[in-house]
């Protein structure tokens, strides 16, 4: 692939001196409050939604009805009521063969959606219909259809592969010669970036997951990596280091051309967008160790943009991600000599640690409930309301880079 | 002036001396720098990469390596007076050879950040290729790549960069 046809450079947006710094008054409120504790920005407790399982006609009905009350319980989002107890919705259905038609009701009877599931597993089927009631009555995605990917040199070489919520239902996606790292999964859990080292060099490949067809997006001299899909799917960024330095940029992917949104100096890598799609952050070492910088991403050509050092009170931090509704950050840092995952309100507010003792690389899950990290080459999935934490996944090789679904 | 103060008021003072110091410590990254002060070296014309069309990288054969590897150390990528020796040493030696081609491929301890050890191991190769073109290499003969830690160089330190020679 010509690399140059591939890749236009619309424009150095950010240029020298722009660096700005948060308020005086925002970092000094951020110095008193760090120290570790629980953000006092925490969602305060509410009452869950009380859901009954109604009956499931059908060859699978009593099937489905025991499984759809498992998934509505491991979702944590309601309190799954018995058959004589009141609630404030209601779920029935049919389910024949394996597949599933439910309908969700609330207290007064109101239908609020009737939909049929006709994938060839009826618990496939049922973990679809369980995230549609979740969206339907919180508003926030559902986690029983969601994916996490992650490399794993489990077949002798650093490959990616993809699991559930749950550490099940396992594959391995990449089948590179040499290695295939860095994942990323697109909104929509269609399509993943990666780092490919297929060349022999870094480039950033795309693979569509329905059809299997995969296609470079950068195959630019020196090393592209860190790939990070927009919240619309539309726009990846990544580093490249193609113009002699390692910059930040961003690529249309309908139009193959790219810009740069970065003035480094140093090693910037692994950039996360804000859900609003107009803001990334991004770690960058400038000689004394990663620091995480902000800068907002321009909508125009020649618009030009803000970037400025977001403070953590921590020395060493990379990995950053935006959280589902942009208001945190979950980053790795190192304390008493250890990764550590931790997060921060954003703009303000006091760091969190949610694990020590060799945590690192931390993705947030669609709902904001919950964050992946890998800890000693096991994958992990920690609960942000009860601070519970479990290991999904080990003895699976040395697992590393999770990414669960935006 | 502090030990003329009311006992009480010292507190205070103590306190709003802190904050205006806090003040004036955390708006010194504003303020912009002397001209004189700054660093020549990053003014340097930074030079972009040309086609890699036609170079082999070391995951893909074996690739002699031009000089002994350049350790860095403490997840630096500034290049020291011992790297600046042996990269001399080879420009002296390359001089001779002006269409030979070089392949500078950077790697990082194991225990890095993966993306962070891929962004620092580029950086690496991108200071060792630029000193080589101040010393009077062609940019467009001079190719980088950083392997972070997804492959180890064969060696005792894995914190290196390796200048491979091209066929």
């Amino acid at each position: 692939m010509n690399a140059r046809a591939l890749l236009l450079i619309l424009t150095l947006v950010v240029s020298h001196g722009t660096r700005a710094e948060a308020g005086v008054m925002e970092r000094l409120r951020g110095l008193f409050s760090l120290g570790g504790g629980k953000s006092k920005t925490e969602e305060p407790k509410k009452t869950m939604p009380r859901i009954r399982i109604g009956a499931f006609t059908g060859g699978t009905g009593a099937s489905a009805q025991q499984t759809l009350r498992q998934e509505l319980l491991d979702s944590r989002e309601f309190f799954v009521a018995g058959a004589d107890e009141k609630a404030d919705y209601l779920v029935e259905g049919t389910s024949s063969g394996g597949r599933v038609t439910g309908k969700l009701k609330d207290a007064k009877g109101k239908d609020l959606f009737q939909r049929s599931y006709a994938a060839p597993g009826l618990d496939e089927n049922l973990k679809a219909l369980t995230d549609d009631i979740i969206y339907t009555i919180t508003g926030r995605p559902g986690l029983a259809t969601s994916r996490i990917v992650f490399v794993s040199d489990v077949s002798g070489k650093r490959q990616i592969y993809i699991c559930d919520a749950e550490g099940g239902e396992v594959h391995q996606v990449t089948h590179d010669k040499h290695a295939a790292v860095a994942p990323s999964l697109s909104p929509d859990s269609s399509m993943i970036a990666f780092t490919s080292y297929r060349t022999g060099f870094p480039i950033i490949r795309l693979l569509d997951l329905n059809v299997g067809w995969e296609r470079g997006v950068t195959d630019t001299p020196g090393s592209s990596f860190g790939s990070a899909f927009s919240p619309d799917g539309t726009h990846l960024a990544a580093v490249m280091s193609f113009i002699g330095n390692p910059e930040i940029f961003v690529s249309d992917l309908n139009t193959n051309t790219a810009a740069c949104v970065s003035d480094s100096v140093g090693a910037p890598s692994s950039p996360s967008w804000h859900p609003d799609g107009r803001q990334l952050v991004f770690s960058s070492d400038d000689g004394d160790g990663p620091k995480l910088y902000v800068v907002e991403v321009p909508q125009k050509e020649g618009e030009s943009s803000r970037l400025f050092r977001w403070r953590t009170g921590y020395h060493f931090c990379t990995d950053p991600e935006w959280s589902p509704d942009g208001k945190h950050i979950a980053f790795t840092t190192r304390t008493s000599g250890e990764w550590t995952v931790a997060i921060k309100p954003y703009p303000n507010g006091g760091v969190r640690v949610v694990q020590a003792g060799g945590a690192e690389h931390p993705s947030w899950s669609p709902n904001g409930h919950f964050i992946t990290y890998v800890l000693h080459g096991e994958l992990f999935v920690h609960d942000l309301r009860s601070g519970n934490r479990r290991s999904i996944l080990r003895g699976y090789g040395h697992i590393s880079e999770p990414r669960w679904m935006r | 002036m502090n030990a003329a103060l009311p006992m009480m008021k010292r507190p205070a003072a103590i306190l709003s001396s802190a904050l205006v110091g806090c003040l004036l410590l955390a708006s010194c990254s504003s303020i912009p720098m002397p001209s004189f002060l700054h660093n020549p070296a990053s003014e340097a014309v930074v030079y972009a990469l040309g086609p890699r069309e036609g170079f082999t990288s070391p995951l893909n054969g074996s690739l002699k390596p031009a000089c002994p590897a350049l350790v860095f150390e403490n997840a630096n990528f500034q290049l020291t007076s011992a790297h600046q020796q042996a990269l001399n040493s080879l420009a002296q030696e390359m001089g001779k050879n002006k269409k030979a081609r070089l392949l500078v491929a950077g790697y990082t301890a194991p225990n890095l950040p993966s993306d962070h050890a891929r962004s620092l191991s580029e950086r690496r190769s991108l200071a060792v290729r630029q000193r080589l073109i101040e010393l009077g290499l062609e940019a467009a003969g001079v190719q980088t790549v950083g392997f972070g830690n997804d492959f180890s160089p064969s060696g005792p330190s894995s914190d290196v960069v390796v200048i491979y020679r091209q066929n």
